[in-house]
């Protein structure tokens, strides 16, 4: 079961979280229903709706507008839309190709509600991208890009839960929202199938982390987000390691350092696991608000080297944090 | 004489924000003199409920499309009481009740936005407005150029894309730009991509606002974009704070076919009537002037 820490050799390329997808389809086919002004931009978004969210497909036909493959041009044109009062959510399908539109989201986007003329209701944009896993420029991983960009949100569900409240969330925030499904998280772990709480929907709030165990015995702080929640999971469970609170950030911007600090007076040690490049990442952002807040904290962060990721199997498993590696820091700090 | 009246206003305004910016209390300014016929032509043949979309030099786009004067100069010179509360600056001016709808310092970016709006104009507003975006000749160079434009032909949406063409970019000229075709043409540019596109004089008022009108109301009854070239010459700097590429002699060799030159010629404007309107527009500047610095109190 180590399957992710070697993706591609225990699993399908074209591997895809279904809970993951029907959750944010369901999400987002509610909304709509409620909500005229919501339409879906993208490329080829008509056929992706057809496999992904038919009902959408289905009911909504002509509030899915297929767009060329100009990723900037189609993001400026959200923006356009998004002016009379449209709510657009804009696939760019792969979270690699957000980096064609960085322009568009960091300029025009990011400033639209800054600019906008006195009295004019708030826009909102939801820019959708996925993980996949497979090359240099398959793979990659760019939501700290945007976690440092004023007036952007970023979100990153690990759950199906998590990711139906999180969009329906971004979907009635105004403001521009980064939302990245991650393809790598494996539709066996994520325990919860169902979307609701004792029976009702509830939405996830931006700025509020996840807190995925709650110890008797409080000895360490594991904070992070992602497909790293499942993995350490995983260890906690395999190993039979209590006594750790695990946080899963949810949204890295707003981050939610109140629940970290909260949760550090008592553990006072800290690892964060990101699954993505370690250097100028989210984590090293965390390390330095609690050092400062907090100190005399010990802090340990694990994640992915500053590298060009490989299209050999053997070479993308290094990637990424592994079990290993997250089983040896926690025993340490423990 | 209103089209003229309303570029002698914005003329003297721009005059006046640059002796701001000559002692230092506006910004690196983008002024439009010289290009204001096409502004105020384009706009003359406008329904009040179409909307613009502007690039980085908005002032002429701003009172040609009747964004109050007041509030225009505060945003123009970052004052809280701006339309934009000052947060936008002369490069982002929007104000959706004149339905000057976006206008964005980087060149390009206006051509898809204008897109999209139209898209919304047509489809989720379905009304028969249309969107007016004007960009420059060195806009085409720009991918973001294209994409939009191939994005509004591809849907057949109602945008008019005005080139302002001044044969520059910035401070640079056109070989460094634009690939060495016959006077480069702008508008065959355009018409590769399945659109209507014609070229005309921009420098005389009354003629913009004409071909104007027949291209705004061709683009209105088919729905589809269409590209108006307007050949222009930008009299001033660039952007205040930068020199001129261009030599004196060419600058004056320029200014004969000043927009408002040639209207006082047509019009058969005597200087007194002239220096009258003039004060009269310097009356309004001044009361601008004076509620955008009441907004620093």
């Amino acid at each position: 079961m180590s399957g992710l820490l070697t993706p591609g050799r225990t699993r399908d390329p074209f591997y895809r979280n279904h809970l993951l997808r029907d959750a944010i389809g369901r999400a987002i086919y509610e909304a709509m229903q409620r909500d005229p002004s919501i339409y879906l931009f993208g490329e080829g978004a008509e056929i992706k709706q057809h496999y992904d969210a038919p009902q959408i497909e289905k009911e909504f036909p002509h509030r899915v507008i297929t767009l060329p493959i100009s990723e900037d041009g189609n993001l400026n044109f959200a923006v356009g839309a998004s002016l009379l009062g449209v709510k657009t959510v804009v696939d760019v399908i792969t979270a690699d190709f957000l980096y064609r539109c960085m322009d568009s989201i960091c300029n025009t986007a990011a400033k639209l509600n800054f600019v906008a003329a006195e009295g004019q209701p708030p826009k909102t944009i939801v820019i959708r991208g996925e993980f996949l896993i497979g090359g240099p420029t398959t793979g990659q991983r760019p939501e700290a890009l945007f976690a440092h960009i004023p007036g952007l949100n970023v979100v990153l569900p690990s759950t199906p839960k998590d990711a139906y409240g999180l969009m329906w969330t971004a979907l009635r925030t105004p403001g521009v929202t980064l939302f990245f499904e991650d393809r790598m998280i494996r539709d066996v772990q994520t325990k919860v199938d169902d979307l609701s709480y004792h029976g009702v929907q509830v939405p996830v709030h931006f700025g509020y982390a996840g807190i995925c165990t709650y110890p008797k015995r409080k000895w360490l702080t594991v904070v992070t987000y992602g497909l790293m929640r499942q993995v350490v999971e995983t260890v906690l469970e395999k190993n039979r390691i209590e006594a750790v609170v695990l946080l899963d950030l949810r949204t890295l911007y707003p981050l939610d350092l109140g629940s970290i600090l909260d949760s550090l007076k008592i553990t006072k040690k800290l690892l964060i696991v990101e699954p993505d490049i370690q250097f100028g990442g989210i984590g090293a952002e965390i390390a330095a608000q609690v050092a400062e807040a907090q100190p005399g904290v010990k802090i340990r962060r694990l994640g992915g080297p500053r590298e060009v990721i490989p299209a050999s199997r053997e070479g993308q498993a290094r990637m990424l944090p592994s079990e290993a590696q997250i089983l040896e820091e926690i025993r340490e700090l423990i | 004489m209103n089209l003229y009246k309303r570029m002698v206003l914005i003329r003297v305004l721009e005059e006046e924000l640059q002796k701001l910016c000559d002692i230092g209390e506006g910004a690196d300014l983008h002024f439009s003199r010289g290009q204001e016929a096409i502004a105020v032509g384009v706009c003359a043949a406008l329904r009040s409920t179409d909307y613009i979309v502007g690039h980085h030099r908005t002032i002429a786009h701003a009172v040609a499309k009747g964004v109050p004067l007041g509030p225009l100069v505060a945003e123009v010179l970052g004052k809280p009481n701006g339309v934009n509360g000052g947060k936008g600056g002369e490069m982002h001016i929007n104000y959706p009740p004149a339905r000057f709808m976006f206008s964005f310092q980087l060149v390009g970016t206006c051509v898809p936005v204008a897109a999209g709006l139209a898209w919304a104009v047509k489809i989720y507003k379905e009304s028969d407005d249309i969107v007016v975006v004007f960009h420059g000749d060195a806009a085409t160079a720009n991918g973001q150029w294209h994409e939009g434009l191939n994005i509004a032909a591809v849907q057949g949406l109602p945008v008019l894309l005005i080139c302002e063409n001044n044969q520059l970019a910035g401070n640079v000229r056109p070989e460094h730009y634009l690939p060495p075709t016959p006077n480069h043409r702008i508008d065959e540019r355009a018409r590769s991509y399945g659109i209507g596109a014609s070229r005309t004089d921009g420098n005389r008022v009354n003629n913009v606002m004409d071909v104007a009108s027949i291209t705004v109301d061709r683009v209105r009854t088919t729905g589809r974009p269409y590209l108006l070239e307007c050949m222009t010459t930008r009299l001033g700097k660039h952007k205040q704070g930068q020199g001129d590429i261009r030599s004196k002699e060419e600058l004056a060799e320029l200014s004969k076919r000043d927009p408002l030159l040639q209207e006082e010629q047509r019009l058969r404007i005597s200087p007194e009537v002239k220096e009258q309107l003039y004060i009269e527009a310097r009356e309004e500047v001044r009361k601008a002037l004076e509620f955008a610095v009441e907004g620093e109190v």
